[in-house]
């Protein structure tokens, strides 16, 4: 019996994305047997991991983070390709986008809270625009944008608030 | 590769962040103006009622009428009076309709799936049907 190995060269990096990616999942992991009010209304704390990334190595690496972390957990709780699954997918790369022209903004002035706050809007405005044209294709769902609006603020306030903390606790930078 | 990406450096400065207070403001504004033009109803002055998929009619609501249809399951009945309207009675198992009463603000709907009947408030921010108007 010959005994064959495939061998992946890794970096550091990838070893650190991992690590990050699997705590972002154990977090989506827990949020999700919550309960929740209304469907869709979430604390987003895996998001904390992604913002963490970014002040911490970089965009690519947040990046990979957040598509890693949107893929296992549907995995995991058997969503893969549903209706959820592309709810998340379309929220997580919109929130990304707004994160990417969020980091350009003057670091003087904006702290994690901005982007976090940001990157939580741009996250339910994928999601209603997606419900909106695929999952129920009626007006009525605008009746929906305050509330969830409201509860994107909240919660990216309480995000954006951890991630300073943690940032600052790490002294990073 | 590296020479491409263009590096941004973040950094995390110790005093109050204006940017931060002007996106939280921003985003306040922005839920307030959500609330004002989405929870914003009004009187309704016209019902439009669909049956079977096509759009039946549309009926002032400034009237006394009482419009039959008859459906799948049996008969509809939807009441009109003193700019509200209803389903007085429907041959469906659960009433769910019935029992939702009157209805007389924009947007309002009440349907009944088992018979295919549905009703809904317009106003005059939406379009309706000029024929029957």
């Amino acid at each position: 019996m010959t005994r064959s190995t495939i061998k992946i060269k890794t970096t550091l990096l990838d070893h650190q994305i991992a690590q990050l990616s699997a705590i972002a999942i154990g977090l989506s992991l827990m949020e999700s047997i919550l309960p929740s009010p209304m469907p869709g209304v979430k604390p987003g704390i895996a998001n904390i991991i992604t913002l963490y990334a970014i002040y911490r190595f970089n965009f690519n690496t947040a990046m990979w983070i957040s598509v890693l972390r949107v893929f296992a957990t549907s995995l995991i709780l058997g969503q893969f390709l549903s209706p959820a699954f592309m709810l998340s997918l379309t929220g997580g790369i919109l929130s990304l986008l707004t994160l990417y022209f969020a980091i350009k903004l003057p670091s003087k002035f904006f702290s994690p809270v901005s982007l976090s706050v940001l990157s939580s809007f741009a996250h339910i405005a994928g999601q209603l625009l997606l419900v909106r044209i695929w999952l129920i294709p009626h007006a009525s769902i605008y009746y929906l944008i305050p509330i969830y609006s409201a509860v994107a603020l909240l919660f990216g306030l309480i995000n954006g608030w951890i991630t300073y903390r943690l940032l600052k606790h790490h002294n990073s930078i | 590769m590296s020479t491409l990406r263009k590096k941004i450096v973040l950094k995390l400065h110790t005093k109050f962040f204006i940017g931060d207070g002007l996106i939280i403001l921003i985003s306040l504004i922005f839920i307030v103006c959500t609330f004002k033009t989405f929870w914003h109803f009004e009187t309704g002055s016209v019902v439009q009622v669909n049956f079977q998929g096509n759009t039946y009619g549309n009926f002032s609501l400034f009237q006394d009428k009482k419009i039959n249809l008859i459906g799948k399951e049996g008969e509809s009945i939807i009441e009109i009076k003193e700019g509200r309207a209803r389903f007085k009675s429907a041959p469906c198992k659960n009433q769910y309709c019935v029992q939702q009463g009157w209805i007389h603000l924009t947007g309002q709907m009440l349907i009944c799936i088992p018979n295919e009947v549905s009703i809904e408030i317009l106003g005059k921010s939406k379009t309706y049907d000029s024929l029957n108007y």
